[in-house]
């Protein structure tokens, strides 16, 4: 597999640092080298937040600007905000309703980059199932309905069990699993 | 072995348990809070007996380990940037003195700055006090360097400073480790009054011989293969060369990779004061131009010197403020192939995408106040009741109650209070009787609270104090405050109530209030007001006690109250501006304002401010 580097956003609070952790540690069994970013103090009482995260060797743990493979984001404005960082070719997911996603002013920017994307109320789905907090959860599941690389779905699901609290599993699962299922 | 991925500052708190550190002092500060929290799990997992305790502020945590360090033992001791100024005092001297076993400071730098009130770099501080520094560029070397900080540290009887940036202590790594094991070293303290009380006269003979352990250590520096190295070829000539320290050097080997231009060469300076001039002489030989890249100011540009040959912030080819980012070092860098007309980077052209993203006009998302915090209750009600006043405030979540207009100012660690004083007595003196409020956390009193107060009670200062007490260190992740007497590894500790060092300050006026109650809080600044008016009165404080809405969650709302909006809703938006709770949004679709059920804590206290009543309990639960 060639490196992949991967960028996470979306405002404080949502959980960005727990969906970091379950690609790094999905990367860490599958025996990768993981090299991430986090953002962690003022901005995490509901500022902008952004995690950056690489697969494979590398020896900063910033992804620089049109070098990003993945971007997962659970806003629509952080999405658009952290534009910058996708590489020509690559895959955007939103928490968004798909008829709002994207703003008619960056379709253009996107079709020419080759970047394709999916939006997916991810937020709504994780409300539905009465777990407001696990839209992160929603949207990860959304993403393996996508993605064999550089994990499959039962990777992804795996490690949700493994790093889940107890109390919290069946939950975490119930919402990851339905942001899969989702118009499959 | 086992493979784990660590956060970089867990990865510190590796490399220094790996080096049999003993006694580990720190007071919490974005970057640098989880490596203590980081150390306490590894002595937990592990079964180590290293003695950890969360000091009441920074040079009270690095006297503490100063004295670990002279008896013998390995100690440590961390701190963000700033919080190394409130310990100076004691490191301009621990560096004199030296030390016997080692003593290691990590200082964590906030380049951007992302949580800090400034950018300051803390090499320069090593420099001023004649410290050694190392400037990590990954997790990884972090947790190196803190193993040979530790031993050099005790070889040439020194502290030494590591400096992390906050890319380094908030990176996750994954890190291959083995057991740890105790430190059996035992505390035996020499006494030698010449050099552990030593007087002017003997101070000027510890400088010569720092002086001297200087110099062995820069020719030291030159020889530490690992750490300052460059990749010249012997006898070669090279119109441009970078040099590098910390983070920039990281993201600078990641950009010549990917633009597979590897023959410029790289000097990487992960120690880089005192200089190894050795290394440097000859990389400054070999290239007719150099490119300094350093975070973030500039140590390594000044003690090079030469300025006709260097490409940096002082030539202005690098800014002087904010991260180096990798895509500000990827254009600075191009912009300098320019220049020196050597052949540009093939990547990316200017793509426009920054300019369509400004153009969007996004939100900025400014941080606030949870929903439910008791904070927002209770600077709604000081700016109700003291509408003119000053406020002064402090660090912490509550320096959040700007977004309020309950905060006007926010200078340092405990200055609420000292400026609370400085303001009145300047209105004073014009005979104007300025009403000022002040507003400072629980640990932050603690920190560095009293001396303000002291000084204010006793020069006959008059202001209302707001202790915002939510029984934790919130901003920082969470830490335990004495007043809880709750210590670092989670067992008891004595317990010291704000009331009675506020007592023992001289203040007569102490009453507490749940801020969560405006009505009964909004009474208690009126009788503050009088007490501060009144000829025999003085200094009026109210600690407004309510725990955190995170830390505490179910504590923290006693009562669920479902809140939801009618449409008496007249859109005045006090809510939104004077209240802030993220949970309150305007509706564009209903024409009103609207709870969002998802982010809404049920604290309740919204209930209590809509003027027309508009607000109000929701049935379903
Ligand atoms: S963490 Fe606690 S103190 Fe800080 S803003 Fe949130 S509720 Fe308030
Ligand atoms: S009850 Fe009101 S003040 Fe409390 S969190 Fe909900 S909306 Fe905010």
């Amino acid at each position: 597999m060639e490196n992949v580097s991967m960028i996470f956003c979306g405002l404080g609070g949502q959980g960005i640092l727990f969906m970091t952790k379950i690609f790094a540690r999905a990367a860490l069994d599958k025996g990768l080298p993981t090299l991430g970013a986090e953002t962690h103090g003022m901005a995490q009482r509901g500022g902008s937040v952004v995690s950056h995260l690489k697969l494979g060797p590398a020896a900063s743990s910033l992804v620089r600007e049109q070098t990003a493979n993945f971007l997962l984001a659970l806003e629509e404005n952080e999405a658009y905000r952290n534009l910058p960082f996708l590489a020509p070719g690559a895959t955007l997911y939103v928490n968004a309703e798909t008829d709002v996603f994207p703003r008619k002013e960056v379709s253009p920017y996107m079709e020419k980059q080759g970047i394709t994307y999916h939006a997916f109320p991810a937020q709504k789905t994780a409300m539905a199932l009465k777990n407001p907090m696990s839209t992160n959860l929603a949207l990860m599941g959304f993403f393996a309905a996508y993605e064999n690389e550089p994990f499959t779905h039962d990777e992804l699901r795996e490690t949700i069990i493994s790093v889940s609290p107890e109390r919290f599993r069946e939950n975490n699962l119930k919402v990851f699993d339905a942001g899969f299922e989702f118009q499959q | 072995m086992k493979q784990e991925i660590f956060l970089g500052n867990g990865a510190i708190a590796l490399g220094l348990m790996e080096a049999g550190c003993q006694v580990m002092t720190s007071y919490p500060g974005t970057p640098s809070s989880e490596i203590l929290p980081e150390v306490i799990r590894l002595v937990e997992s592990e079964n180590l007996n290293t003695y950890v305790e969360w000091s009441t502020n920074e040079k009270v945590a690095l006297d503490n380990a100063f004295a670990a360090a002279i008896s013998g033992k390995r100690a440590a001791c961390c701190m963000k940037q700033v919080g190394l100024n409130v310990a100076a005092d004691s490191l301009m001297s621990a560096v004199y003195m030296g030390t016997v076993g080692g003593l290691v400071i990590i200082s964590c730098d906030d380049p951007g700055p992302h949580s800090s009130q400034t950018e300051q770099d803390t090499r320069f501080m090593a420099r001023l006090a004649k410290i050694p520094v190392l400037d990590p560029a990954t997790p990884e070397e972090a947790r190196k360097m803190a193993g040979l900080a530790m031993e050099l540290s005790e070889e040439f009887r020194i502290p030494f400073i590591i400096r992390p940036a906050i890319r380094v202590c908030h990176a996750r790594q994954d890190l291959a480790w083995d057991k740890l094991m105790n430190n059996p070293k035992k505390a035996s303290f020499e006494k030698d009054p010449g050099r552990w009380a030593a007087t002017p006269r003997f101070r000027f003979i510890l400088h010569g011989e720092l002086n001297k352990k200087l110099e062995a250590i820069g020719e030291r520096f030159s020889d530490l293969s690992d750490i300052n190295y460059h990749n010249l070829e012997e006898g070669k000539r090279y119109p441009l060369g970078i040099i590098a320290g910390g983070v920039p050097f990281a993201a600078i080997q990641d950009i010549l990779a990917d633009e597979k231009r590897d023959h410029i060469p790289l000097l990487k300076l992960g120690a880089p004061y005192p200089l190894p001039k050795r290394l440097t002489d000859e990389f400054m030989e070999a290239c007719d131009k150099v490119l300094v890249l350093e975070e973030t100011d500039t140590l390594i540009e000044y003690l090079l010197g030469d300025n006709q040959k260097i490409f940096g912030r002082i030539s202005g080819h690098v800014p002087s403020e904010g991260e180096l980012l990798p895509q500000v070092i990827f254009d600075c860098l191009n912009k300098i192939l320019v220049e020196l007309k050597l052949e540009p980077f093939t990547g990316k052209g200017n793509t426009g995408v920054t300019e369509l993203v400004q153009d969007l006009g996004l939100p900025i998302r400014k941080p606030t106040l949870c929903p439910g915090c008791p904070h927002r209750a209770s600077f709604y009600t000081i700016r109700k009741a003291r509408p003119k006043a000053i406020f002064t405030s402090d660090i912490g979540c509550y320096t959040l109650g700007l977004n309020l207009g309950a905060v006007d100012t926010v200078l340092d660690m405990g200055a609420a209070i000292t400026m609370a004083s400085g303001f009145y007595h300047a209105y004073k003196q014009d005979g104007v009787d300025q009403p000022v409020v002040a507003t400072i956390g629980d640990s932050t009193f603690y920190h560095s609270g009293t001396a303000g107060l002291l000084n204010a009670v006793y020069n006959d200062a008059r202001f209302i104090l707001v202790i915002l007490d939510n029984l934790i260190t919130a901003m920082t992740g969470m830490q335990p405050t004495p007043g809880i007497g709750i210590r670092a590894d989670g067992s008891k500790g004595k317990a010291i109530p704000l009331e009675r060092v506020i007592k023992g300050c001289g203040i007569d006026f102490i009453k507490e209030v749940d801020p969560y109650d405006t009505k009964a809080m909004g009474a208690l600044m009126k009788e503050a007001t009088q007490h501060v008016a009144s000829p025999d009165g003085g200094i009026a404080v109210i600690i407004a006690r309510h725990p955190c809405a995170i830390a505490y969650r179910g504590e923290a709302v006693p009562e669920r109250i479902p809140v939801e909006i009618t449409d008496d809703c007249t859109e005045c938006n006090l809510c939104l501006d004077r209240f802030e709770c993220p949970a309150l949004y305007h509706d564009e679709t209903l024409g009103r304002t609207s709870v969002d059920q998802a982010l809404c804590a049920q604290c309740g206290v919204c209930l209590q401010i809509c003027p027309e009543g508009a607000i109000v309990r929701s049935a379903e639960a």
